[in-house]
């Protein structure tokens, strides 16, 4: 845990998003008290007006929070002592529906259902200083979402992501200075994209590592245009967590881009997976709701694409992964490689996706910075044989028969919660509610992290 | 997800199934033998509980059907959901045989624990329930699937609540406490209309009347849509179909006029490749439906219709990334 406490020392520094930001609404003043002047957090958060902040004192809040008023802060006065428990009954910590420029700050929630932390149809919101512990889907999620920050958050023991930002396009959001590990999946950002930073954290112990993927059965298709940077991703093999089929199908592997399109992978350390560091691979879907998106349709918002209407294909779908730049990463030790590019459906050579100046041993197809080097327009020139060391993919599908099963949620284990930082000032500093402008971050300024564990 | 609870009941359920099986009452072997005449057709359970005559249920068609097919990728409109797991498989139908415990053809109950031949609703209230949102203790039930006498163990169920296609979202009433809703024909003979009884593989959009071949890695499912239009008195109807009716082209019909939402009842079976040794205990495959009992906590129920179907949030999906 010293290295989580670094990390999120690092990160405040930087990161935090501005006081003065003419996006966000202004702190009214109002402080509402849970328990003291209200007994329960739903209670508070229902008499909280728009800037106002309702404050949390230690204790074990048996609830399950809907919000629906914009601009509030919810915070906790102690990270680790404030804990809405869902007792493995209830179905989501804090849920925000609808509502704008919503914070939540400074506390854990655990034995969820569902979610730790949910935000969905927002323009505006912050996670701050939240811990997500052993939930039954995933533990901090933005679905619907746009104009957001995760930050100096912590997420352990979901069935499926840990942290997750889901069909939006543009997204405008950054996931900086979290840590992410025990989940099936550290990352997901299915169908999400449009200036999306993952940056400057961690994931580890988690089955995967970062694996956004396109699919059909939400909106918003395909993933696309997010940039994964800075971050350490190590010893995804976890075999013992919750799962779902996916993250059983290919565990064992870092970050792991499922059908996504123009993504950026750069300036990472990722080390020791049984199965791949940094692959791009098609994303199958047995059964799709709607049919592979035309390259004319990827730059349509997601607002755009929603209303176009959807057709229903008989049999399964194969998203390929298009024009990604993975360069500048360190990988080291991958059981099967430590770069991949593959296809099942087309010959991979065509689908621009580049590799250059990663420090790695092995890749699939072998040599795959020769084969296709990035340059500033896209991929250079080539050369090589595309056949040697290629992946097979059907060969992987083959594997889970056999693949280590998931935990029940409720089970799987887990080592102890951590203690974790909190926020500056909780009882004193003043509300801030969510900014729809996601903080600044200097992504060329990002440099390969030390490699620590 | 799966309670252990939940588990011994379905386990005991179908051990006892088998021990009736046995004694010459219901069996998946003998069911719906019937022929095919909507009038005489029984409904199920053959052997020393055979008695039907009583049996009275209007055909479906009389509700009407929904103008399409209500599928494809969630994140658009207003709905919540709720996923449940298999509670138990009695040969009970709380609908069409209340107080005749053994009475009906095989069904495998989703939801409430307590549902039974005699379960009242009163009993259904305040009971555990199988479903994530342990508030939701609705009884949800659909005929088993069965594969010659073997019964096919459901994996789970998603039940999805909307506004009808096109309704206005804020004029969605939640259903009121003990409103029951058979959707489709348990004596369907001719293909029952796809946007009412569709089977499909996984969440997946392609919708058809008799069941695809699903490819190994899609489970087999069968989504039922209930009514969407209530006439504002009657919890049930005498053919169990008069105080309900489908809406078209956005609207619910004079007789009907109170929107209530649409819940799309989907289950899934552990099944992929030929399915033509299949069938229903109702009967044929074409023989698809769905029964529910409004036991939900209303209160609950209120906030979720108000919340997530008239201000059009999408409160949760299902994206098939089930626990694996």
């Amino acid at each position: 845990m010293l290295a989580l406490a670094a990390l999120v020392a690092l990160a405040a520094c930087s990161g935090d998003g501005d006081a003065t930001d003419p996006e966000a609404v202004e702190a009214s003043g109002v402080v509402l008290n849970v328990p003291e002047d209200y007994p329960t957090i739903q209670a508070a958060v229902d008499a909280a007006k728009s800037g106002d902040l309702v404050l949390i004192a230690p204790g074990v809040y048996r609830e399950e929070v809907d919000v629906t008023t914009d601009n509030i802060v919810i915070r906790g006065l102690d990270r680790n002592e404030v804990i809405l428990d869902g007792q493995f009954e209830r179905q989501n910590g804090i849920r925000v529906i609808g509502a704008n420029g919503v914070s939540v700050e400074n506390m854990t929630a655990m034995n969820y259902r569902r979610n730790g932390f949910l935000w969905t149809q927002a323009t505006g919101y912050r996670g701050s200083y939240l811990t997500a512990w052993r939930n039954g889907d995933y533990g901090i999620y933005a679905f619907d979402a746009v104009g957001g920050v995760f930050e100096h958050s912590y997420a352990a023991g979901s069935t499926d992501a840990g942290f997750y930002i889901g069909q939006c396009y543009p997204c405008d959001a950054v996931v900086t200075d979290v840590v992410s590990e025990y989940n099936a999946l550290g990352y997901s950002g299915t169908n999400a994209g449009g200036n999306i930073l993952v940056v400057n954290s961690t994931f580890r112990f988690n089955r995967m590592g970062i694996v956004p993927n396109s699919g059909t059965y939400e909106l918003c298709y395909p993933q696309r245009d997010t940039v994964i940077a800075g971050n350490r991703v190590y010893s995804n093999n976890q075999d013992d967590t919750a799962s779902f089929r996916w993250a059983v199908l290919f565990m064992g592997s870092g970050i792991f881009v499922s059908g996504g399109i123009q993504d950026t992978v750069r300036n990472n350390r990722v080390w020791d997976h049984d199965q791949f560091g940094i692959a791009l691979v098609p994303y199958l879907e047995w059964s799709p709701s709607d049919v592979v998106t035309p390259r004319e349709n990827w730059s349509l918002s997601c607002d755009e694409s929603r209303k176009l209407e959807t057709v229903a294909p008989e049999g399964s779908i194969l998203w390929e992964p298009y024009e990604s730049r993975v360069f500048d990463n360190v990988v080291e030790e991958s059981g099967r490689a430590d770069l991949v590019v593959a296809s099942t459906g087309i010959d991979v050579s065509t689908l621009g996706n580049c590799f250059s100046d990663n420090e790695f041993a092995t890749s699939a197809p072998a040599d795959i910075e020769s084969l296709a080097p990035c340059t500033k327009e896209g991929v250079g020139e080539g050369r090589g044989d595309w056949l040697t060391n290629a992946l097979d993919m059907d060969e992987w599908f083959d594997r889970y028969q056999d693949a280590p099963r998931g935990r029940p949620y409720q089970e799987a284990p887990l080592p102890k919660r951590p203690v974790l930082d909190n926020m500056s000032d909780p009882a004193t500093a003043p509300a801030r509610p969510a900014s729809k402008i996601p903080p600044k971050i200097d992504i060329d300024a990002i440099k390969v992290p030390d490699r620590i564990s | 997800m799966f309670r252990s609870s939940s588990r011994l009941v379905s386990t005991a359920a179908i051990v006892a199934m088998f021990f009736l099986t046995a004694c010459g009452a219901p069996s998946a072997e003998n069911l719906s033998s019937g022929s095919g005449s909507t009038s005489t057709h029984a409904d199920g359970g053959a052997g020393s509980h055979s008695d039907h005559g009583d049996l009275v249920l209007e055909p479906a068609k009389v509700m009407g059907k929904p103008d399409r097919i209500i599928a494809g990728p969630q994140g658009n409109d207003g709905q919540f959901i709720v996923e449940c797991e298999l509670s138990h498989i009695a040969s009970d139908d709380p609908i069409l045989y209340p107080g005749r415990t053994g009475a009906s053809h095989l069904h495998a109950f989703f939801g409430n624990v307590e549902t039974s031949a005699t379960s009242a609703l009163s009993e259904l209230l305040g009971a555990e329930t199988t479903c994530d949102d342990r508030r939701d203790t609705a009884a949800y039930w659909v005929p088993v699937l069965v594969d010659g006498a073997t019964v096919i163990e459901p994996v789970y169920a998603v039940a999805y609540y909307r506004a009808g296609t096109e309704i206005d979202p804020i004029s969605v009433e939640p259903y009121p406490p003990g409103l029951t809703m058979i959707a489709g024909d348990p004596l369907a003979v001719d293909e029952q209309p796809v946007e009412v009884v569709a089977w499909g593989c996984g969440s997946g959009a392609r919708r058809t009347a008799m069941p695809p071949v699903c490819p190994s890695g899609s489970e087999l499912a069968l989504s039922v849509t209930f009514p969407d239009c209530w006439d504002g008195k009657n919890l049930d109807a005498p053919g169990h179909r008069g105080h309900l009716r489908y809406s078209s082209s956005g609207d619910c019909p004079r007789t009907h006029r109170v929107a209530i939402p649409q819940l799309v009842f989907s289950v899934f079976y552990p099944v992929n490749g030929d399915v033509s040794h299949l069938r229903l205990s109702s009967g044929t495959l074409g023989t698809g439906h769905a029964d529910f009992i409004n036991a939900w906590d209303q209160g609950h129920l209120e906030h979720e219709v108000d919340l997530c179907i008239r201000r059009q949030n999408v409160c949760g999906i299902s994206s098939g990334r089930r626990p694996a």
